[in-house]
């Protein structure tokens, strides 16, 4: 059953110009920025470093763009209706539609991505083949470490997105919630951390717990703790792994619950 | 047989009330036709058969037998996935069902719309979309379908074509409850109507059986001789006492 609903989002995706666009869009971006900000030349964890904050921004503006008409269409055209004469459940349906979405966001994500890392290792002075075996050096599999949590992040955001498109009742108030959630997600969230700290509700032993509140800090800790500290050398924690992780689960579980809820009310 | 039994059910939307106790049987392999003016909450009393919505009081009786796929649903204005071809489209929902790709061939041609196999549902005609929908509608071949006004729209060949699909249904061994404005195709293919104003079933029987009880001639004159209010404005139910 989420099989067949998977293969229907999938073919949306791969029909629909916007989504090759946006992954045009991106993939010129990151090997832009990579490329004339020398990171390329300079390895991976420097060209992570170049990369971090402006996926910071398109990555959920990009998965935002790929969740948040997903359940929104079927419920205009009034296939949800028909769908709840159907064995399929509304959860079955989201769990689809996220993951055939998700499909299509991973390889938007991976072309730039792969594009930027062949051009490290075409272009990279005395780089590491593999694997480094000592802390402090470079090596490609901080950058695939880099990648996967990109794509965790963005899954998150998309999944966020698709509680959007399940609520709202149209196009127009989908927009201006997946424009909303962006403000909160990109801005809010982080400014709400700030405050708690400076107003003391945050102590300084939670602080790096409590990053994991929002889906992005926990993306940049993550990055930041598994990648860029590994090859910087020992230093301050910057993030909670284990609880950035955490969150971006619970965002990306509790989004879909959501989903599935506004669906079967 | 009675396949649903309709037992005094009310309905309101808010403080807005819709239904109010209305009561009828639908026949096993039947035509039921659902009549009546606009806004007088034909579309309602259809979803609230396909199980798209509970009633505010009262019960629907439901003896259909279990299977993979309790009750087919067209809606008024069906629409299907852009960019999808009428193949993929019947596909998807037969897959949902467990069927093979034969059971989207066998669908399409029970509605005549084999030869539009390989078009895109975006450059589908409304009635070849209406044709579709009811193919869908008949997927898994559930024991009763739910047609919202499947001729709305429609030019004078389609809907005759329409109406002839949907006897074949029937005649096929499935129930058929739809509503209509084209009393004339209804008093031809529907074995039982049920007639609805404000909200209340104001008249219910085989089209013979309405025509003799109040002596006329067809079933206009029924709707005519039954239906109050005056045909200058549109009333809304629940903004009138």
């Amino acid at each position: 059953m989420i099989a067949t609903v998977i293969r229907r989002e999938l073919k949306t995706v791969i029909r629909t110009p916007t989504f090759a666009l946006l992954t045009a869009i991106l993939t010129a971006v990151a090997v832009g920025i990579a490329w004339f900000g020398g990171g390329v030349r300079a390895g991976y964890v420097p060209t992570t470093v170049d990369l971090l904050t402006p996926f910071e921004l398109l990555v959920p503006v990009v998965a935002v763009a790929f969740g948040y008409r997903a359940i929104l269409g079927d419920r205009r055209r009034g296939e949800l209706d028909v769908l709840a004469t159907y064995p399929v459940t509304g959860r079955e349906l989201v769990v689809g539609t996220y993951l055939g979405r998700a499909i299509g966001l991973v390889a938007a994500l991976a072309v730039p991505l792969t594009i930027v890392m062949v051009a490290i290792v075409a272009s990279g002075d005395d780089l590491i083949p593999v694997y480094a075996t000592h802390r402090g050096a470079d090596s490609p599999i901080l950058f695939v470490r880099f990648a996967v949590l990109t794509v965790f992040f963005a899954a998150t955001i998309l999944a966020v997105a698709v509680a959007v498109s399940a609520i709202a009742s149209g196009t127009r108030s989908a927009l201006a919630l997946a424009v909303v959630l962006l403000i909160v997600l990109l801005v809010g969230l982080d400014l709400a951390l700030v405050y708690g700290f400076t107003a003391g509700l945050v102590g300084d032993s939670t602080l790096i717990h409590s990053l994991a509140i929002s889906p992005l800090s926990a993306y940049r800790g993550l990055v930041l703790e598994t990648t860029v500290s590994v090859a910087a050398g020992a230093g301050p924690r910057i993030a909670s792994p284990v609880a950035s992780v955490v969150g971006l689960c619970v965002w990306t579980i509790g989004s879909l619950a959501v989903a599935a809820w506004a669906i079967e009310r | 047989m009675t396949l649903i039994d309709v037992r005094g059910i009310e309905h309101s939307y808010g403080t807005v009330p819709v239904l109010d106790d209305v009561s009828f049987g639908v026949r096993s392999e039947t035509v039921t036709a659902i009549i009546g003016p606009n806004g007088s909450g034909k579309t309602t009393l259809l979803r609230l058969l396909a199980g798209l919505h509970e009633p505010t009081g009262g019960s629907i009786d439901d003896h259909t037998s279990d299977g993979v796929r309790r009750i087919g649903y067209l809606p008024q204005q069906p629409a299907f996935r852009p960019g999808f071809s009428v193949h993929e489209t019947l596909s998807f929902y037969t897959s949902l069902v467990g069927a093979d790709d034969d059971e989207v061939i066998a669908r399409l041609e029970r509605v005549g719309l084999e030869q539009a196999v390989n078009l895109r549902v975006d450059d589908l005609s409304g009635g070849m979309t209406r044709l579709l929908g009811i193919a869908q509608a008949t997927v898994g071949d559930p024991p009763l379908i739910v047609l919202d006004e499947p001729v709305s729209g429609l030019d004078p060949q389609m809907s005759l074509h329409v109406f002839d699909v949907i006897s074949e249904i029937a005649a096929d061994g499935t129930t058929v409850v739809l509503s209509s404005h084209h009393l004339e195709l209804v008093e031809r293919t529907a074995d039982d109507v049920v007639l609805i104003d404000d909200g209340e079933v104001v008249a219910h029987g085989s089209p013979d059986e309405l025509r003799d009880e109040l002596g006329v001639e067809s079933l206009l004159e029924v709707y005519e001789g039954a239906v109050t209010g005056s045909a200058d404005a549109v009333r809304v139910r629940g903004e009138h006492a």
